[in-house]
């Protein structure tokens, strides 16, 4: 006549899906799971990255207005010393921080820890595969620039300048954007290489100035091979362009 | 609390060597395992190992002083906090999290300041620190009303509760017991006494256990590793009987009850909770033992009871 009572009701419980790592292990995958910890050291950092930027290499940004206020985007940029990625994450405003993640090679930056530590926690960096699994990495990259409010920094070089000139693009940005709606930010960092360059360990006072050009985006073109081919060359024409603007 | 009385205190001295000399032992213990009985000792010697950092660590807290103690005890309840959190994923829910980070800071601040209208300094607030409960859970029921929030309410809020006065603020006893005038004696005696309970209930477990004692929460915990580690922890208010030379026969018992029974409910405690969620450590911070949470387990149930105990027979300062 009476149901049997129901002595207990059962929760929902959702681990951390890395609550049994060790937290280099919970540093190297992506995405990674929020931490307050990692937010809060990683706000400091910034603060602290601007105002050296700002004193030490009196970092001069042009264009800052080009930066889409809303949606994802992605930043293309030259490649002539760490610096770059410093600055470009100081042009965006402190509220995206945790947003941003500047693609870094996963065989540099995602072996040694000291490095890891750098890379997960001040940079908030995306794992690229250069050599292997570079499918893979831009399926990542797709993933990410899905979600709205997202910022992918991509150096399409693929590697720090050892002359200073702007090198080749490799066709992987040209992949991700062709035929989508996504804004591409074409950006120039200059002074990097003489303050910085490849082999050196302390970066010397040079001036650094950051210049953003007009965003652009190809929903016209179909996926492909050829089509990667062009975005690319129109965006090294575009970063190569802003560096001509004196 | 000084670096200063630190060096005058006899108990302090005396902590120092013997926490020195039990290291010692164990590693000599472990090498004659490995070298003289050939036994795989790779898992023991990673918690070992983890010893050998952690130990000399809360010597250092204790050695620095009042503020250092208090700020460890409450980052070490914050971290401890957020693997509870990540665990039953109450970590996603960021106005609970941020709730209880905030009743934690205020365990830290009412151990710090002393209380306004009067008394001598350096004493902490007791009145608000023993209140803070009220004033926490007050604000952890508001956060749904404030959000216009329903589903899965109940959850995130008893799950803060839980976080917060378990977690934070009974663990949260240990620092307002830095303002004690035997601080030294009473943070000493159980910081030491009750890793000790933990260690004696692991090696009698294995040397003597043979039936379980609570199958369902924690399998491996014997009716032998309990009763031993029970009898050793009645013994060590005498041994050390000069951590708090004034305690009578009475209190030494309480003492050694609250420890030796305290510490593995303490420990049982947090079982039931993993068991629950279906996870096995809460989380993997200190190699060999698990989480933060696996390691202090026992003292959250221990802490607070001792510390009653302690103010009720002689007022704290």
């Amino acid at each position: 006549m009476f149901s049997q009572p129901k002595l207990y009701m059962t929760w929902q419980y959702e681990p951390a899906p890395d609550l049994d790592q060790p937290l280099a292990e919970r540093l190297r995958r992506f995405p990674r799971e929020p931490d307050l910890t990692i937010y809060g050291l990683r706000s400091l950092a910034a603060l602290l990255m601007r105002g050296w930027l700002r004193l030490y290499h009196r970092l001069e940004i042009v264009g800052r207005e080009n930066l889409p206020a809303e949606g994802s985007f992605v930043i293309v940029a030259n490649h002539t010393s760490h610096l770059d990625t410093l600055c470009l994450l100081s042009a965006l405003p402190l509220r995206k921080l945790h947003r941003a993640f500047p693609a870094a090679a996963q065989d540099y930056f995602f072996v040694s820890v000291p490095r890891l530590a750098i890379a997960a926690v001040v940079v908030n960096a995306l794992p690229f595969g250069r050599q292997k699994h570079i499918r893979q990495s831009l399926e990542l990259c797709r993933q990410l620039l899905a979600n709205p409010g997202n910022v992918l920094i991509l150096f399409p070089e693929g590697t720090r300048t050892a002359t200073g000139r702007l090198g080749e693009f490799k066709p992987g940005i040209g992949l991700l954007v062709a035929g989508t709606q996504l804004p591409v930010v074409p950006c120039h960092l200059s002074g990097g290489f003489e303050a910085w360059p490849k082999g050196k360990w302390i970066a010397r006072p040079r001036k650094l100035v950051l210049r953003i050009g007009q965003s652009r985006n190809y929903p016209s073109l179909t996926p492909g091979k050829e089509a990667a081919e062009h975005v690319c060359a129109d965006l090294q024409k575009a970063v190569a362009g802003l560096d001509q603007v004196r | 609390m000084t670096p200063q009385l630190a060096l005058q205190s006899e108990i302090f001295r005396s902590y120092a060597i013997i926490v020195l000399g039990v290291l010692v032992v164990g590693g000599l213990v472990l090498t004659l395992r490995k070298w003289g009985l050939r036994k795989d000792v790779h898992s023991l010697w990673l918690t070992y190992r983890s010893w050998l950092v952690m130990a000399p660590l809360i010597l250092v807290c204790v050695f620095g002083g009042r503020v250092v103690v208090i700020v460890f005890i409450c980052l070490l309840g914050g971290f401890g906090f957020k693997e509870f959190a990540r665990a039953t994923g109450l970590y996603g829910d960021w106005w609970m999290t941020g709730a209880v980070y905030l009743g934690i800071v205020a365990v830290g601040v009412t151990s710090l300041i002393s209380q306004p209208q009067g008394e001598e300094p350096r004493h902490g607030w007791y009145g608000l620190f023993i209140a803070l409960p009220v004033y926490v859970v007050a604000l952890i029921l508001l956060i749904p009303i404030l959000r216009n929030k329903v589903q899965g309410q109940l959850q995130c809020m008893s799950l803060a509760i839980v976080g917060f006065i378990y977690i934070g603020w009974m663990f949260g006893h240990l620092a307002f017991l830095a303002n004690a005038t035997n601080a030294y004696g009473y943070l000493l005696y159980l910081l030491f006494a009750t890793e000790i309970n933990d260690v004696a209930a692991f090696t009698c477990g294995k040397l003597f256990g043979k039936r379980q004692f609570r199958s369902n929460i924690s399998p491996k915990k014997t009716w032998g590793g309990a009763v031993g580690a029970l009898a050793i922890s009645m013994t060590l208010p005498w041994l050390l009987r000069f951590s708090f030379p004034f305690f009578g026969t009475l209190q030494l018992i309480f003492t050694g009850l609250i420890v030796g029974i305290g510490g593995q409910l303490g420990d049982l405690s947090i079982s039931v909770i993993k068991r629950d969620i279906g996870i096995k450590d809460m989380g993997a911070g200190i190699p060999g033992h698990g989480g933060i949470l696996d390691r202090i387990d026992s003292l959250i149930y221990v802490a607070p009871l001792f510390f009653h105990m302690a103010g009720y027979f002689y007022d704290l300062r």
